[in-house]
């Protein structure tokens, strides 16, 4: 079956109008043995793509409109590597790859990089002749007209420009601090183990000097000396400090230092101020709109008792 | 606006002229004046080319393809637009459209099932067309392209050299430049030539570019709108007509959604035969019950504890009312 299949493909690319084949055909097949009872599907081939070129050429001469290049302004050109200064580091490393069949339409920046360089070299070739037939390219200062994209526009693309430059700036600074972080981490560290092992030796030393292994006590003095100068260095700085930030923030809040006594007592200033005064708290009671009901409530509830009621309570207390 | 008004037309320049002039003296002073004297046209001649480029649209286009039609129309002075064309209209319609619109070329988006896109070119009366299918669309409202240039300015066009290279594609790039470039001395048109469109031809489609030109250096940076051009097929007429080309490389998205659900729903398949294949492979490893298994029972052997809870503590046994032997010596000593 699947021969007489292949068959008649072949025959239907001889021929195209496949469908008319005559029953005589058939039967001759089918008399051969090539043609097997059963139902028989045509196979159908990959069609030919259309490319007419001739007509394309046709097409074309006849769509050619002769209009002077100053109305069409068309440039057409293969890429060759202009590159403002901006981009000149990257061409180093683009110069392998600038041949125009190798753009891989995948890898966004170098296919974008070639459409640019396409633009650049296109204007780097039709502004010289441009300016022959003296159309300007510039427009001048005081020339104002709409733009394509207006103001408002272009004042949001500014903005988001500016937020990602910030935001940046904010990373690279985060990632030096980060940086700095390690390096002092480490360098803590190995002071660290630096006055361990000074430490360890001078206890060795004086156990050798305890036991009479060794008479001499240069060790002390050189470790003194060491010692008191790393002291002297480190505390200078450390006396002139006032108290910790945290002392600072009490002191400024309970107040340090002073007469206490009599602190307390009201004076004529402090009689007279009645900032702290306020309508609905005072006398116990809730006036005007209570600001929540169970609030108002307790309030209420917790009026004080008189003086008898107190005492009682005080002695029941005993 | 008023800006607007100043730069159009030596023509009409007198008369508007004149307003300003009655304006500034009833706001009261005569140096105002100054700020309100017009420029002489930067460009005088004669509009010859009166090429006109109908821009429209099927029904059904999503936001992104109407932002696209949209900026076509701001970037070319040249354009006309017309309503959506109801889907079920016959292509052809369209010339006669473009006839009532006195257009002799077309760009015509075809939206099908709200997503693709395509987009016809068309040079109106007698052809030829070219029918292309729209991919990645990035429109002039995306903030990430940073260029600008004057609305209508006319655009220099840039073509790859494979345009050359081949018939059909010699015949798209005519086709291009006879649609995309604005005709000089165009009434809506400024006299500068501030950007650039570039068409290139990578991965057998055609990629749009527009970059403005910041500097005579050809720096340059890019505008919007971006897009993509698929090309299907070149037709003889204007929307129909014998096929002169056929792109071999199209695969049309319909066919591609249907390839990628064949894949997952083979990958699905796959994993749940998979699966099967597991379950009965573990089944057959059941070990059957030996039946001759008990006929030498042995005793069990005692089974392995570990015990978990502590042991109880020892009784103490000691009596109370005895003392310790140290007591004990201390009083015989006593």
């Amino acid at each position: 079956m699947a021969d007489y299949e292949e068959e008649q493909q072949s025959d239907t690319e001889s021929e195209p109008d496949f469908s008319e084949v005559t029953d005589k055909e058939l039967q001759d097949a089918f008399s051969k043995g090539v043609l097997k009872p059963g139902l028989n599907v045509i196979l159908e081939g990959k069609k030919a793509a259309v490319n007419s070129v001739e007509s394309l050429k046709l097409c074309l001469a006849e769509l050619k409109s002769d209009l002077a290049w100053v109305e069409r302004l068309d440039v057409t050109m293969g890429l060759t590597p202009v590159l403002a200064p901006a981009l000149e580091g990257q061409r180093q490393t683009q110069t392998p790859m600038a041949n125009k069949s190798k753009v891989d339409a995948e890898d966004d920046f170098q296919r974008e990089i070639s459409f640019y360089r396409q633009a650049q070299a296109a204007v780097l070739q039709a502004l010289p002749q441009l300016h022959r037939f003296q159309i300007p390219t510039k427009r001048p200062e005081d020339y104002f007209a709409e733009m394509a994209k207006t103001d408002q526009h272009m004042q949001k693309i500014r903005q988001k420009l500016q937020i990602k430059q910030v935001a940046m700036e904010k990373s690279e600074k985060a990632k030096q601090l980060r940086a700095l972080k390690k390096y002092g981490k480490k360098v803590q560290t190995e002071v660290l183990q630096k006055r361990q092992k000074e430490k360890s030796s001078m206890m060795s030393a004086v156990k050798k000097y305890q036991k009479g292994l060794s008479d001499r006590l240069d060790f002390l003095e050189e470790d003194n000396s060491t010692h008191l100068g790393k002291k002297q260095g480190a505390a200078g700085p450390h006396v002139k400090r006032g108290p910790s930030a945290k002392r600072r923030y009490k002191d400024q809040k309970f107040g340090f230092g002073g007469k206490k006594k009599g602190s307390k007592r009201n004076t004529k200033e402090s009689y007279n101020d009645v900032s702290g005064f306020r309508a609905s708290v005072a006398h116990n009671k809730s006036s005007g709109r209570p600001t929540k009901k169970g609030a108002s409530k307790i309030r209420h509830t917790k009026k004080r008792p008189g003086k008898t009621a107190r005492q009682k309570l005080k002695s029941r207390a005993r | 606006m008023a800006a607007r008004k100043r730069k159009r037309g030596g023509v009409s320049e007198s008369i508007k002229s004149n307003k300003k002039a009655k304006i500034t003296e009833n706001a009261g002073g005569g140096a105002a004046e100054n700020e309100y004297v017009i420029p002489t046209p930067v460009s005088q001649g004669k509009w010859k080319n009166k090429e006109r480029v109908l821009v429209f649209s099927s029904r059904g286009i999503n936001f992104r393809t109407r932002h696209l039609m949209h900026d076509l129309r701001t970037l070319m002075p040249h354009s006309k637009a017309d309503t959506k064309m109801d889907r079920k209209d016959k292509l052809f319609v369209i010339n006669e459209v473009c006839e009532i619109k006195n257009c002799n070329k077309c760009i015509y988006f075809e939206a099908k099932k709200k997503q693709d896109l395509y987009m016809w070119l068309a040079n109106c009366p007698q052809g030829p067309s070219a029918k292309f299918l729209v991919q990645n669309i990035h429109t002039l409202a995306e903030l990430k392209m940073t260029g600008n240039c004057l609305r209508g300015s006319r655009p220099l066009l840039s073509f790859d050299s494979t345009f050359d290279e081949q018939p059909h594609y010699a015949l798209l790039k005519e086709l291009f430049i006879q649609i995309f470039s604005t005709p000089q001395y165009h009434p809506k048109s400024q006299p500068f030539v501030d950007h650039v469109f570039t068409f290139t031809v990578v991965d057998n489609r055609i990629w749009f570019r527009n970059y403005q030109i910041i500097e005579e250096d050809a720096s340059l940076v890019e505008i919007g709108p971006r897009f993509v051009l698929n090309l299907i097929k070149i037709f003889q007429g204007s929307f129909g007509g014998p096929t002169l080309y056929e792109n071999a490389h199209y695969q049309s998205p319909n066919m591609h959604r249907r390839m990628l659900r064949l894949s997952t729903a083979s990958k699905f398949r796959e994993k749940q035969q998979m699966k099967e294949l597991q379950k009965q492979k573990t089944e057959k490893t059941v070990v059957l019950v030996d039946s001759t298994e008990d006929v030498f029972q042995t005793p069990a052997e005692k089974p392995l504890q570990t015990e978990t809870i502590p042991p109880k503590p020892k009784r103490n046994i000691r009596r109370k009312d005895k003392a310790f032997k140290r007591q004990r010596k201390m009083r015989q000593r006593l």
